[in-house]
C-alpha cells in the first residue's frame, strides 16, 4: 500500500541546495508529490518539505539518511500524516458571465470554510485551504461553474512534537529569530 | 610578472594595503593548507591562476599532465598514499568535463580530491559562452560537495572548506569552479587562511557511541564462528594496527575487500584472502557459515554480496562503518558502530574476549586446499606455452617480497594481480573497486609515485586500459620518476571476453584488439621497455623492469584466453562461486 511520508529537510541557505537534494530522490526513482521551500523562523535556515508516496518504510529511512548526508543539511525528519499538522492552498479562478449561476458566498464561506479573495469583472478568485482531499472535494462542488484556472500547492507541514525546531539545529548554532 | 610578485609580498606585511588577486589568493590557500602538489592542464578561464602560479613555483609543485582524466587520477593515486587530498586545477567546460571520470571514482572509492575548475566571467554565466559549461551541475551527483566561486574575497574560506570536506568522516570528491572574474578581481580584505574545523552543518562522528561499542563486543564476544571483513576504511583511518592488534585478541578470520588488501600482511595466519565475485572460494562461500559477521569500513557493495536476499542471512552482523547512510543500506545490521575504523577498534579492543577459534579457522583451510588444487596451481605452475598472469603477478609478488605499491587496472589482471600479489606492508594497493575506471592505472601509479617516492611503485595494466590513458608516459617520461609499468597483454578486453565466454555462449562480440606495438610507442614517449613472451626470460625480465632507476614498461605477453577463477556469478549466492 502506498503511504504518504512529509519529509522536513532543514537546511542552511545555500545556491543549488534544490537541485542537492531533488537529485536524491531522481536517482532512485522516486517521484516527488510535491515540494515547497521556505525560509524558518531561524535566520539562514530552509526548510524543504517533500512529500513522496511510498511502500516501505525502510527506503525512506534509507532515503533520509541520503539527504542527511548532504553537506548543507542541518536535520531531516521523515513523517507520517498522522504525526504532523499540514494543509495545502488551492486557489479556483471561476467565470461568472452575466446570466450565469450567481457564485453563493454563503455557501462558500460557511460550508466550505473557503473564501473569494478577488472579484474581477466576470470572474472571481477562490481560496480553499485545507488537505489535498477537501481542496479536491471543494474543486466537485465548484464544477458547476466553469473553472477558468485551478492550481494547488505542495503541502507545508509542522511536526506534532513539543518541540520548537531550534532543538533539533546543531547546538553551537547562533539560531537567531528571524 | 613583477607586480603581481609585489603584490604576494606586500599583502604578507601587516600595514599594507594591496591586496591580493583572487588567483593569487587559491595560491596561498594551497600552501597555507599545507598542499606541495597540483595536478593540472591550463587553458583560459584558469589563466589567471596559471599566471599566479607562475610565482608560487618554488612552493607548489604543478604537474603538467597530457590529459585531465590523467590529472584525476594521479591525484586519486596521490591522495590513496598519503591519506590527503590530491589537487587537481583544470580550465572550464572540456577541462572540467574531462575531470568527471575521476571525480565519480574517487566518489564511490572515498578519496579525498580538491578539484579547482575555471569558470567563464561572471557576467557570461548562464550565455553558453566559450567554454562555458554548468560543472557545478554535472558534478553534483558525484561531489561530496561542491561550489562556485564569484566573489574573490570567499576564496580563502572556501578553500579551507573544500579541503575539510574532501578530507574528514568519509572522504570524497569536492569540486570548487572559480569564475575568471573571481580570479582577477583583487580582494578587498586582507587575505587570511583559517583552516576549517567544523562546519555547522556537518559533522562525521569519529568516536563511537560507547553503547553501540558494548552491544557490539557482546556480540562478538558470543560468537563461535565470528569473521571479519575489513574494508578500505581499515587504510583510509590507519588502523592497520588496530585490526591486527584485535585480530591477535580474538583469533577471529579476516578476509579483505578489494581496495582494503593489504589492510594485513597477506601471510598472517588468520588473513583468509578476499570476498567478492573473484575472491577466494573459503571467503566466500563461509560468509553463510559465520555466526557473526563484522564489516568494518566496507559497504557491502554488491561485488561482495552478490544476491542479497541469500547474503549471511545466519549471521548476525556489527557493521562498523563512518558513513551512517552506509549502515542497513544492503545489509542489516544487528549492532552498528558508526564511527571511525580506528577510533572504534580502539575503543572495542578491550572488550572482547581472548579467543581461538582454531576448529572454524580451520575451515577456511580446507576450503584454501581445494582452491589451490583447482586454481592457483593451474595459474602459477603452467605447463602451456604462454605464460600466465597469475605467475607473472606471483613473480612479481617475490622479487618485490611484497613490499611495493601495486596500481592495477580493471579487468582480469587486475583480479590476477589481487589474487596473486601477496602484500606485506600496508596501504600498497591503489585500484579503482567502486567504479571500474579502465584507465584508472597509469595515471595513478605516477600519482602514487610522486607521493612516495621511496617505494617502488608498480601498474599493472591490461592492453585495453592501457590504451585509454596511455598519453601519461608523457608526463612520467617528463617527470622521470621510475614508475614501473607492466602490460598484461592478452590480446582481448580479457574480462568482457571471458563473461562473453561463460554467459553469453561463446560470442565475442568487439572484444578482440589489434594492438600497437607498446614498446615503441614507449620509446616515442622515451621510456624503455621490452616484450617477453617466453617463460623462462620471465624472471630476468621482471629483474630488468625492478632494477631500472627510470621509468620502464614491461609487456608482458599471456596466454590470450585465460579465465579468472573462482567466479560468483553476479547477482548470485556467494555459495554459488565457480572454481572453473
Ligand atoms: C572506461 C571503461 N570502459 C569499459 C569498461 C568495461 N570493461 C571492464 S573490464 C574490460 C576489459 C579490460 O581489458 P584489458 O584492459 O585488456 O584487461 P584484461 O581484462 O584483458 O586483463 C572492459 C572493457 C570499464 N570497466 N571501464
Ligand atoms: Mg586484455
Amino acid at each position: 500500500m502506498l503511504t504518504n511520508y512529509t519529509i522536513s529537510i532543514f537546511t542552511m541557505n545555500t545556491v543549488g541546495l534544490l537541485n542537492r537534494i531533488t537529485i536524491i530522490f531522481t536517482r532512485r526513482r522516486v517521484n516527488i508529490e510535491s515540494l515547497t521551500v521556505s525560509e524558518t523562523e531561524r535566520k539562514g535556515v530552509s526548510r524543504f518539505t517533500i512529500v513522496i508516496k511510498q511502500e516501505n518504510r525502510e527506503f525512506v529511512e534509507k532515503l533520509v539518511r541520503q539527504i542527511r548526508k548532504v553537506t548543507d543539511v542541518l536535520a531531516v525528519f521523515g513523517y507520517l500524516d498522522d504525526e504532523i499538522v499540514f494543509n495545502e492552498i488551492g486557489l479556483f479562478k471561476i467565470a461568472t458571465p452575466l446570466g450565469g449561476i450567481p457564485v453563493d458566498v454563503k455557501t462558500i464561506n460557511l460550508d466550505w470554510n473557503a473564501k473569494i479573495v478577488h472579484f474581477g469583472l466576470d470572474y472571481v478568485v477562490v481560496e480553499k485551504n485545507g488537505s489535498e482531499e477537501e481542496i479536491q472535494e471543494f474543486y466537485t462542488y465548484l464544477k458547476k461553474w466553469e473553472i477558468l484556472e485551478y492550481v494547488k500547492s505542495g503541502r507545508v507541514a509542522v511536526g506534532k512534537t513539543e518541540k520548537g525546531l531550534v532543538e533539533f539545529l546543531p547546538e553551537e548554532g547562533n539560531w537567531e529569530i528571524v | 610578472m613583477g607586480q603581481t610578485q609585489t603584490q604576494t609580498e606586500a599583502a604578507n606585511q601587516p600595514g599594507q594595503k594591496k591586496f591580493l588577486s583572487g588567483a593569487q589568493a587559491i595560491m596561498q590557500s594551497l600552501v597555507e593548507q599545507g598542499v606541495d602538489t597540483i595536478f593540472g592542464y591550463p587553458g583560459g578561464a584558469i589563466m589567471p591562476t596559471y599566471d599566479a602560479l607562475y610565482d608560487y613555483q618554488d612552493r607548489l609543485k604543478h604537474i603538467l599532465v597530457r590529459h585531465e582524466q590523467g590529472a584525476g587520477h594521479a591525484a586519486q593515486g596521490y591522495a590513496r598514499m598519503l591519506n590527503k587530498a590530491g589537487v587537481c586545477m583544470v580550465t572550464s567546460g572540456p577541462g572540467a568535463t574531462n575531470l568527471i571520470t575521476p571525480i565519480a571514482d574517487a566518489m564511490l572509492d572515498s578519496t579525498p580530491l580538491v578539484c579547482i575548475v575555471g569558470q567563464v566571467k561572471g557576467n557570461l554565466l548562464g550565455t553558453d559562452a566559450f567554454q562555458e559549461c554548468d560543472l557545478i551541475g554535472i558534478s553534483m551527483p558525484v561531489t561530496k560537495w561542491n561550489y562556485q566561486v564569484l566573489d574573490a574575497n570567499e576564496i580563502p574560506e572556501i578553500m579551507a572548506k573544500a579541503f575539510y570536506i574532501a578530507e574528514t568522516g568519509r572522504p570524497g570528491p569536492v569540486l570548487i569552479d572559480i569564475t575568471r572574474t573571481a580570479q582577477t578581481d583583487l580582494m578587498t580584505v586582507p587575505f587570511e587562511y583559517k583552516p576549517c574545523t567544523s562546519i555547522i552543518s556537518y559533522k562525521p562522528r569519529v568516536e563511537p557511541k560507547a553503547e553501540h561499542v558494548e552491544a557490539a563486543a557482546k556480540l562478538i564476544n558470543s560468537a563461535k564462528r565470528p569473521y571479519i571483513l575489513a574494508g578500505h576504511g581499515i587504510l583510509i583511518s590507519g588502523a592497520e594496527k588496530e585490526l591486527n592488534d584485535f585480530v591477535d585478541k580474538t583469533g577471529i578470520p579476516v578476509a579483505t575487500t578489494l581496495l582494503g588488501m593489504s589492510a594485513m600482511d597477506a601471510d598472517h595466519p588468520l588473513y583468509v584472502g578476499w570476498p567478492g565475485m573473484h575472491g577466494n572460494y573459503g571467503a566466500n562461500v563461509l560468509t553463510n557459515s559465520c555466526d557473526v559477521l563484522i564489516a568494518i569500513g566496507m559497504r557491502f557493495d554488491d561485488r561482495i554480496t552478490g544476491d542479497l536476499s541469500t547474503y549471511a542471512k545466519q549471521a548476525k552482523v556489527v557493521h562498523i562503518e563512518i558513513d551512517p547512510s552506509e549502515v542497513d543500506k544492503n545489509v542489516k545490521a544487528d549492532a552498528p558502530v558508526v564511527g571511525d575504523a580506528k577510533a572504534a577498534l580502539q575503543a572495542l579492543l578491550p572488550l572482547v574476549n581472548k579467543a581461538d577459534h582454531s576448529e572454524w579457522r580451520a575451515e577456511f583451510k580446507k576450503y584454501d586446499d581445494e582452491e589451490y588444487e583447482k586454481i592457483t596451481k593451474k595459474d602459477l605452475f603452467h605447463e602451456g606455452d604462454k605464460i600466465k598472469m597469475g605467475e607473472a603477478v606471483n613473480l612479481l609478488s617475490n622479487k618485490t617480497k611484497g613490499e611495493a605499491v601495486v596500481v592495477t587496472d580493471v579487468g582480469q589482471h587486475q583480479m590476477i594481480t589481487n589474487r596473486y600479489y601477496r602484500f606485506k606492508k600496508r596501504n600498497s594497493i591503489v585500484t579503482s573497486g567502486g567504479a571500474g575506471t579502465m584507465g584508472f592505472a597509469l595515471p595513478a601509479a605516477f600519482g602514487a609515485k610522486v607521493a612516495v617516492p621511496e617505494r617502488e611503485v608498480v601498474a599493472v595494466i591490461g592492453d585495453g586500459g592501457f590504451q585509454m590513458t596511455l598519453q601519461e608516459l608523457g608526463t612520467i617520461a617528463q617527470s622521470g620518476l621510475p614508475v614501473k609499468i607492466i602490460i598484461l597483454n592478452n590480446n582481448f578486453l580479457g574480462m568482457v571476453r571471458q563473461w562473453q565466454q561463460l554467459f553469453f555462449e561463446n560470442r565475442y562480440s568487439f572484444v578482440e584488439l589489434q594492438n600497437p606495438d607498446f614498446i615503441t610507442i614507449a620509446k616515442g614517449f622515451g621510456i624503455a621497455g621490452h616484450t617477453v613472451s617466453d617463460r623462462a626470460e620471465l624472471s630476468d625480465s621482471l629483474d630488468t623492469l625492478l632494477n631500472s632507476d627510470k621509468p620502464y614498461l614491461l609487456e608482458i605477453v599471456c596466454e590470450k584466453e585465460e579465465n579468472v577463477f573462482p567466479m560468483v556469478p553476479a547477482g548470485g549466492c556467494v555459495t554459488s562461486i565457480r572454481l572453473e
